[in-house]
Formats: structure tokens, C-alpha cells, sequence
């Protein structure tokens, strides 16, 4: 809103500079933005929140001036002379969507001559940033950023049977507004409507049909209100905000629209002449008084954290213009102006003392009593796993939520249901909520690529959205990464992770297919039973797909098994202090025959003394038979309870080695 | 004096001789340490062969054997120590063969780095925990109660609308719309509904509005909101928090301005103002819990008060690091991500 400094000094004596006024507003509610000189005036931009629709006029800035300042505001009379006919005998008002239109107020002026504003008008409009139209649509505006009430002007001479009808639209109709464009009205809107046809959408914009122009002689001026949601749905709809709809839309002060009125035709009468019809035309509900509201003193302090006198707060209270209807030691009872209609409870009225009083008398140090904290699993558990993937070298990304269908549709490692969509495009033509994070990985592997960044290793940590079909969608959190490295490098920074997070259920994998993979190269990952995650390598269309220039790695673990499995605070066992004994072993084996199965094997029969299984090198070659493969590999014995002899050594291998060979048809390699 | 005494003290003064001239004669190190080998190696040197040679001399000359070859390894190491020594002074130009470059990089092991918001969100965390104050997290998808009605925010409020916010298609939850939060308020709530006072908890994540994105605007951004509801408290316990907040977080002391405002889940409502530089810079929004807020989760507004307080992750991060366009964060080029 802004405001007129020489406007301002109308109703309010203005002693202090204009700096200090700009402050005290800032500090009491109404933000300074900026000032500009205009003139000899100045421009003062304030910043009105949605709750103060009182101060989106010059009158309302005014008293909270006067509040600021003690002063006094000197309100206009708007007593304009009325010396002719009765206006129903001009002009009827009839409100058929009462729901949409509360009230209407009509007055009618006679034999007004259009034309230029004077200069005063002229130039209060232009420090506020409007263009002059004629003399009578200055006028409306004029008062409308005077006391907030937005007002039209119609050409009585062109409303069919001198009549007002505020109503819904019928089907299919149409309006050509002030702005010459013409709009499809439907039917949730407030239309004008004069005996025949819709000539306005009420309290948004009127229509050239009823537009005082240069020779209109009769005028029907309209205050009225509207409903603040309807008036929004309304813009919305059309694409239309003006001052008039951001008024209604916070909503207008329902015993000020009569002044308004008057005071409309008050100026009319001074600038343009003409002859006011008497009386008003005023239909729906009339305005009622605000409820009471007790304010109880102990209060203040209880919220503010400072006590405020009985006196002061009295005092406070008048000068914003609320009424002290009662008050004792204990309480006072209150009731509200009717331009503040964000004023109903207790709470409301101790804010308006705390904004008067000064929130600067409110202490910053005072005692705040100890409380604990501790840190959540969650934090603790994803501390562990930054910790692990930043120092394995990967970058932590954040990228946007929701994908295209496409992406969504190209790797779905969770769900198979449909993914949810947002009404609305969020950002690129996303509008579907991510069941992964891998494709917005790849997508950012392929952005890093196109700028030639040499090395792109990445993670992101996030909520994925998995319909539930009618019930809530599940939303647990993955950690997914992206690397240009291989299938190994990246399964060992898994286990890496869960060694790190001390859990010791098993962890194995199985094989699986995924669009985007390749077939060979892509597995479920696993602890225990569970399923939780999948790792692989782009195949060739899958790469194709993200444009990416080589093959790509990518994971995607669920946060929830780990919380479950994690070991965050680990007991020690003690340690043997006998020396190991370490054993190579090359078995020869099937193509068929996975590490896995060797692994296990060997872990089930080696016995006790088996400390640890290391896999060395994968071995193929022409010396073999075809078909097999040879598996070397390292075992370490140990005893808690004395120095290993050659023949315990011995023993333990050969059981490893019968197992192997009869349980995975193994043999050893000279 | 033994023919044998002899020959041995001969041949350990040849010994010496030889080995000096050879250590004079090296030009570098690997010439160095191969004649070191060849008179001092402790397998198979020369010195190490005469030692064993004490063996042959006739008993009562083993003492001015032993002597004399204690004198002349003493010569030799001597001789080898002085020819190091020469080596290691020698300049740069006097130098031949191949050199150790200590001057060439490192061997880096890749670090990466965790995203700047991150970094961000994790220190606003840090210092709320120091004043006791624990995280609590919640869903990102949501009811209208929780982001809306619980808050204060009626229907009839423009914050509700379709335009302002991502509502969801064909999912509903017994017929009322779902749509993806708009602020991390609507996790206090989740915890209210839970607990009962005391509270003193911060939410934060991610939350989603439809802005156009702009140097200042993106779809979804990062909120952090602190609660605190219990018996007693008041506005000068927010004001008295939010300054030990950013005197931890900014390490010197700091001043705190409230400027009045409006949110419909609080009053009265302020926006905050730290002091920064000799001017005051905006911090966020807070204010005093609305009683209709503890109404919807059940508490009573004349047993408990309490404050909340709002702070955007990015705009604290845009100046903390000077970053001057928000969609950078989103853009997750690496080069950006290694500045951090």
C-alpha cells in the first residue's frame, strides 16, 4: 500500500520526520518498504499484512498514526447535500446470490458533468502510482484509497429499467469488462447484472456497457461487499486482480461502506456538480456490532513475558479505537471497531497491546529452563552413513522430488502401482512423485557429464512416495548412489556401510532384472531375508535412455532396514592372543558354482578355528576344463586357547575340502 | 708376528683402500648403496667376509686382529659416512641419474562432500540440540488437518488453494483431499497430538509450493521450525532462544528485534530481526502459539503457552556461503558441490 505523505497529513497532524514515522509504522505492524519523492509529496510503500485490510486506505494508516503519536484523527464529514427525488424512484437494487453479495448500497447523482479531475486529485493519484481517467472514476478511486471501500460508477443512462440485479450468471454468459476483454462467466461468480444482461463482475471489475464516459449525465454509485472467497476463486479464474478484488478479498469494513457512499457523493457534487438523489438504496443484511471480548490482565504477562499497566493497556486499546465497555482490577471487557474484523479473542487483543506497548521492552535474557536432548536414530544412523559415502568419495546431491511419468516409469525398484501425480506441473513438465531416486540421479550424472565434469560420484538421501492404493502412500527414506565406477567398487561400498554400521546379519545378493540394467550386472540386495535394495549397472539402452556417455553404476538401499539392524553401541569381545594360521585354497569349479556357495561351504565346515575367508582372484583359463573356473581364496584359522599345531591346521582344511568337493563337485589345483 | 696376522691385516688395509677409493668414485646414490653392499652388506660383504676371517689367525693374534679390524670397519663406515655426506650436498646441477620429486601431488583418496543445505540444516541442528531442542520428523504427503485446519488456517484462507499448493490427483483419505506439505509446521502438530506439554522440538525438511522458479524461488525448498509448549512459557523465552541461537550459531554476540506480523498459527506474530553488521538482517518469522492451535491438538490454551519459530534453510545458506541463486542448489553440478 502506499501511501501520500501530504494525503496522509489530511486527517493527521504529522509532526515527527518522515523517517521517524516510517520506523514507528515498521515497528507496530505496518513494514516500511521503501520511499520515493513524487513531486513535492512523498511515495511511502508499507507492507499491510492479510489480517489489516483497515490500513489499505489512507484513513486506516491514519488512525494507527494517531495510536502511534497520540493524536487525534479528523475524519471527513461526507455529509453530502441531497436536493433531489427519492432514489427509488430512480434506480432498485435487487440481491438474489446473498451468499456471494451480504449488502448493496446504491445512490443515485443527476446531471453530473464529466470530465478532467482537478489538480489536487490528479496528483494525490499520481503520488499512490494511478493514472487519472475523468473526474467521477477519480473519485471512486480516490475514496476508495482514502477509507479502503472499493466503489463503482455506473451510467445510470444505460442499465436496463434503471435496475441492479446482483445474481449468479446464466449459462453461456459473457461480459465485456472496462479493460475491453471479454469473459466466459461461470457459475460461482458475482455478477452485476441491470435489467437485462450482466454489466459488471461484482467487486473485481465493471463492464463498458454501464462505463461513465464523457457523456454520461446520471450516475449510480455502488458500495457494497462481496465474499472474500468467492471475489478470489473469482480472480483466479479470470486472471483478474485489481485494487477493488484485493480489498474484498481481505474484507471491507461493513459500516464504513455508507460513508464511503457519502463520501463519494460528496466529492462528486464539489467537483462535478449534479443533483444527489435523496436517500439510499440499501439492501441485505445491515451491519451488526462486534462480540465483546474480555481481556484478562494477568494474561499479558503470561504470553508477553511483561507485565503492562491496567492503565496503559486501556489506553492502548482506545486509541486503536476499541471500546473498554467494562473493566476492573482483573479484567476488561472490549469491543472492537467494525474496520478491524481480525480482532475477536483474547490472544488478539493482547497482540494489539504488545505492538503499541513495543515488543522491544520484551527482555532477550531471560532464564530458559534446561531440557535434554538427544539425538534421533535416525540422525545418528545417517551421520554413520554420510560419514561412509562422503569418505568413499561420493557428493551428496538434492534434487527435485517429482519426475516426469517417464522417468518414473523407468525404474521402479519398490512398487509396481501407478505413481502419484500432483494436479498441477511442478517444475519442467514433473508432476509425478518419485518411487526412486535413481532416475533423478542419472539425470544429474548426465547434466555433470554434458559440462565434462571428470568425476561423478553421487548420493542423495530422500523420501520416495510408493502408492498404498487407497491408503496413505508409504514414504520410506532411501539412499541411493550414482558412480562411474564398477559393480564391485560399489557393492563394496555397501558393505562398507554395514560394517561401518556394525550390523551382522548376513548380507547377500540375487540376481534380478530392472529396465535400465543390464540382465547380468543387476541384483536385489539382502540382510537375512529381507530385501533392501538393488544394485547394477546401466545396460546399453538403459544408459541410452539418459543419454549417459558410459556406463554407470547405481544403488538404492532403504533407510529402515538399517535403523532395525544397525549396532550403534557394539561390545567388545576379547581378543586371542595366540598368532593365526593362514591356508590358500584353489578350487576348481563349475561356471555355475557362485563365490556364495564356496563361501558358505566353507564357513559351515572349516569348524570353529576359522577366523576369516578372503575370496583372492577369479582364475580361467585353457589349462582348465572347459566350463570351469578356478576360485582362490585365503583361509585364516585361529584359537582363543593356545598356538595352533600344523595338524589342527591340517584337519580343518581337509574337512573344508571334502565339503567343497562334495557338496560343489570342488577340486583342488595343484 | 704370524705370516697368517700378516696377510690378514694386508688384506683388511687393501680392503680399506678399496672401499674408500669406490665410495670417492660414486656419483649417486644407487652407486653409493651398490658399494655399500659390496663392503658392508651384512650377508655377503667384503667387511663381513674378513670378519669371519678372524677364524683363521692363531689364537693368542686374535685380539690384534680383532683390533685391527674393528679399526678398519671404523675407516670404512667412515669413509662410506663422508662419501653420503658429499652425495647430499651435492647442488641440484652437480646431480645425475634419477631423483625423488617430493614436489609431485599427492595420492589423493577421493573425499565428497555433503550437499551445502545439508551442511546447513545439520549445524541448525546442531545448535537447537544445544538448547534442547530434538528433531522430529514427519510425513512429507499430508492431510489438510494437519497442514491447514490444526494450524489455524481455515478454509477460506488463500494459503489453501489449489494455485498455492500441490495437491494430489486421484488420492484422497476418507474423501479429503492429500496434498505434499507446504510447511514443516504440520509436524509439530503431529507431535502435539502425541505428546503432552513440555514440548521442545524442531521439524524440518523438505516442503513444496508451486513458486516459479526464480534466483530466490524453487518448488521445494527446506524449512526448519522450532516448538516449545509447556506451563509458563512466554514471548521473552522466544526472544531470549532465538538470541542464543544465533549467538551459537554466528559465535559473537547478537541482539534480537521483533517486528510485528502475521501467521495465522500464532499470535501475537513477529517477524525476527537479528543484529548483523552494524544493521539488522531478517531471520524469520515466530510467535506465540495461537490458542486455537492448542485447541486442535488437545491442549488447553490457559494451562500451556508456547512459542514457535520458522527459518528458511536456503536464504540462511545463500548468505552464509554467498550463493546468489537458489536454483543452483538443485542443479547439483559438481564443481558447485566441491566449493563447499
Amino acid at each position: 500500500m502506499i501511501i501520500s505523505w501530504n494525503w496522509l497529513k489530511q486527517y493527521v497532524a504529522l509532526d515527527m520526520s518522515r523517517e521517524t514515522l516510517e520506523d514507528r509504522l515498521t515497528m507496530s505492524g505496518l513494514n516500511h518498504e521503501e520511499s520515493e519523492q513524487k513531486a513535492d509529496d512523498w511515495a511511502i510503500d508499507l507492507e499491510v499484512t492479510n489480517n489489516r485490510p483497515d490500513c489499505l486506505g489512507h484513513l486506516g494508516v491514519a488512525r494507527e498514526v494517531a495510536a502511534l503519536f497520540d493524536q487525534e484523527v479528523k475524519l471527513p464529514k461526507a455529509e453530502p447535500k441531497a436536493s433531489g427525488p427519492p432514489v427509488e424512484k430512480l434506480a432498485a437494487v435487487e440481491i438474489k446470490a446473498k451468499d456471494l453479495c451480504s449488502r448493496y448500497t446504491a445512490r443515485v447523482i443527476q446531471g453530473v458533468k464529466v470530465g478532467p479531475s482537478p489538480d489536487w486529485l490528479v496528483d494525490r493519484l499520481a503520488t499512490v502510482g494511478l493514472n487519472s481517467v475523468n473526474n467521477i472514476v477519480d473519485i471512486t478511486n480516490y475514496v476508495m484509497l482514502e477509507c479502503g471501500q472499493p466503489l463503482h460508477a455506473f451510467d445510470l443512462d444505460q442499465l436496463a429499467d434503471n435496475k441492479i440485479i446482483v445474481r449468479r450468471p446464466l449459462k453461456d454468459e459473457k461480459l465485456e469488462a472496462i479493460n475491453h476483454n471479454v469473459y466466459d462467466l461461470t457459475s460461482e461468480m458475482c455478477i452485476i447484472a441491470d435489467g437485462k444482461q450482466a454489466t459488471g463482475i461484482g467487486g473485481v471489475m465493471g463492464g463498458i456497457q454501464s462505463e461513465v464516459t464523457d457523456v454520461t449525465v446520471n450516475l449510480l454509485i455502488e458500495s457494497a461487499e462481496f465474499d472474500p472467497v468467492s471475489i478470489r476463486q473469482t480472480v483466479l479464474d479470470l486472471g483478474l486482480p485489481s485494487d477493488a478484488s484485493y480489498r474484498f478479498e481481505r474484507g471491507v469494513d461493513s459500516q464504513g461502506i455508507d460513508w464511503a457512499s457519502r463520501r463519494c457523493c460528496e466529492l462528486i457534487l464539489e467537483i462535478a456538480g449534479g443533483t444527489l438523489a435523496s436517500g439510499v438504496i440499501d439492501v441485505g443484511e445491515q451491519p451488526k456490532e462486534a462480540e465483546p471480548i474480555t481481556l484478562r490482565f494477568p494474561q499479558i504477562e503470561r504470553i508477553l513475558g511483561i507485565p503492562v499497566p491496567a492503565g496503559e493497556v486501556e489506553r492502548i486499546l482506545s486509541t486503536l479505537g476499541i471500546s473498554i465497555r467494562e473493566s476492573n482490577e482483573e479484567e476488561l471487557v472490549a469491543v472492537p471497531p467494525s474496520f478491524r474484523n481480525d480482532l475477536t479473542r483474547e490472544a488478539d487483543l493482547i497482540e494489539e497491546v504488545a505492538r503499541i506497548y513495543g515488543y522491544d521492552k520484551i527482555p532477550e535474557d531471560v532464564i530458559v529452563p534446561m531440557a535434554p536432548s538427544s539425538q534421533t536414530r535416525i540422525d545418528r544412523v545417517l551421520e554413520v552413513v554420510r560419514s561412509v559415502l562422503t569418505g568413499n568419495g561420493f557428493d551428496e546431491v538434492l534434487t527435485h522430488s517429482a519426475v516426469t511419468e517417464k522417468q518414473n516409469e523407468s525404474f521402479s525398484p519398490w512398487s509396481e502401482e501407478a505413481p502419484i501425480q500432483t494436479l498441477q506441473t511442478v517444475i519442467q513438465g514433473t508432476n509425478s512423485l518419485r518411487r526412486s531416486l535413481v532416475p533423478s540421479l542419472l539425470l544429474t550424472r548426465q547434466k555433470n557429464e554434458a559440462v565434462s565434469n571428470p568425476r561423478i560420484e553421487l548420493f542423495e538421501i530422500a523420501h520416495v512416495y510408493l502408492p498404498q492404493g487407497k491408503e496413505l502412500p508409504l514414504e520410506p527414506i532411501m539412499i541411493s548412489c550414482c558412480s562411474g565406477e564398477d559393480f564391485f567398487l560399489m557393492k563394496g561400498t555397501i558393505e562398507t556401510l554395514l560394517d561401518a554400521l556394525q550390523i551382522s546379519k548376513p548380507f547377500s545378493v540375487k540376481q534380478e532384472k530392472h529396465t535400465l540394467l543390464d540382465d547380468e550386472k543387476s541384483v536385489g540386495l539382502y540382510l537375512g531375508e529381507t530385501r533392501f535394495g538393488v544394485l547394477g549397472e546401466t545396460s546399453r539402452a538403459g544408459g541410452k535412455q539418459y543419454k549417459l556417455s558410459k556406463t554407470a553404476t547405481i544403488a538404492e538401499i532403504q533407510l529402515d532396514p538399517l535403523l532395525v539392524e544397525a549396532n550403534l553401541q557394539p561390545l567388545v569381545t576379547s581378543l586371542s592372543i595366540y598368532p593365526p594360521s593362514s591356508r590358500d585354497f584353489n578350487f576348481v569349479v563349475e561356471e555355475a558354482v557362485q563365490w556364495s556357495a564356496l563361501k558358505q561351504c566353507i564357513e559351515e565346515n572349516a569348524g570353529p578355528l576359522l577366523e576369516t575367508l578372503h575370496f583372492q582372484e577369479i582364475y580361467r583359463s585353457k589349462q582348465l576344463d572347459e566350463g570351469k573356473k578356478s576360485m582362490l581364496l585365503t583361509v585364516q584359522f585361529r584359537s582363543s586357547e593356545g598356538t595352533l599345531t600344523g595338524e589342527q591346521v591340517d584337519q580343518a582344511s581337509e574337512q573344508l575340502v571334502t565339503a567343497c568337493q562334495k557338496q560343489l563337485g570342488a577340486t583342488l589345483r595343484g | 708376528m704370524s705370516e697368517a696376522l700378516d696377510q690378514y691385516i694386508n688384506d683388511l688395509q687393501t680392503l680399506a683402500e678399496d672401499a674408500k677409493k669406490a665410495f670417492e668414485s660414486a656419483k649417486q646414490k644407487e652407486d653409493l648403496e651398490a658399494h655399500r653392499v659390496e663392503f658392508m652388506g651384512a650377508k655377503n660383504g667384503h667387511l663381513k667376509r674378513l670378519q669371519k676371517g678372524i677364524g683363521k689367525v692363531e689364537k693368542d693374534e686374535k685380539r690384534a686382529a680383532g683390533q685391527k679390524f674393528n679399526e678398519v670397519k671404523q675407516a670404512v663406515e667412515q669413509s662410506f659416512q663422508t662419501a653420503q655426506d658429499r652425495l647430499a650436498n651435492l647442488s641440484a646441477s652437480e646431480q645425475v641419474g634419477p631423483r625423488f620429486d617430493p614436489t609431485l601431488p599427492g595420492t589423493k583418496r577421493p573425499i565428497g562432500r555433503n550437499h551445502p543445505l545439508t551442511q546447513t540444516v545439520e549445524e541448525l541442528k546442531r545448535t537447537m540440540a544445544r538448547l534442547g531442542f530434538e528433531v522430529a520428523h514427519g510425513p512429507e504427503i499430508e492431510d489438510e488437518w494437519h497442514n491447514f485446519d490444526a494450524l489455524n488456517i481455515p478454509a477460506s484462507h488463500p494459503a489453501r488453494h489449489p494455485d498455492e499448493n500441490f495437491y494430489l490427483a486421484n488420492l484422497t483419505q476418507k474423501g479429503h483431499p492429500l496434498l505434499w506439505r507446504s510447511q514443516t509446521s504440520t509436524v509439530q502438530i503431529r507431535v502435539m497430538e502425541k505428546r503432552t506439554p513440555p514440548v521442545r522440538i524442531i521439524s524440518l525438511g523438505r516442503v513444496y509450493r508451486p513458486d516459479k522458479p526464480d534466483a530466490t524461488h524453487f518448488p521445494m525448498f527446506h524449512q526448519i521450525e522450532g516448538l516449545m509448549v509447556d506451563r509458563g512459557v512466554t514471548m521473552a523465552h522466544l526472544k531470549t532462544t532465538l538470541r542464543l541461537f544465533a549467538t551459537s550459531l554466528l559465535g559473537e554476540d547478537v541482539h534480537i528485534r521483533f517486528r510485528p506480523s502475521f501467521f495465522p498459527f500464532t499470535e501475537p506474530s513477529v517477524e525476527v530481526d537479528m543484529s548483523w553488521q552494524g544493521g539488522w538482517l531478517e531471520m524469520g518469522g515466530a510467535g506465540m502459539v495461537d490458542p486455537n492451535v492448542l485447541k486442535a491438538v488437545g491442549y488447553d490454551p490457559d494451562e500451556v503457552s508456547g512459542f514457535a519459530f520458522g527459518l528458511g534453510v536456503e536464504r540462511i545458506c545463500m548468505r552464509r556461503h554467498n550463493v546468489e541463486d537458489i536454483r543452483s542448489f538443485f542443479e547439483n553440478d559438481v564443481r558447485f558441490l566441491h566449493q563447499f
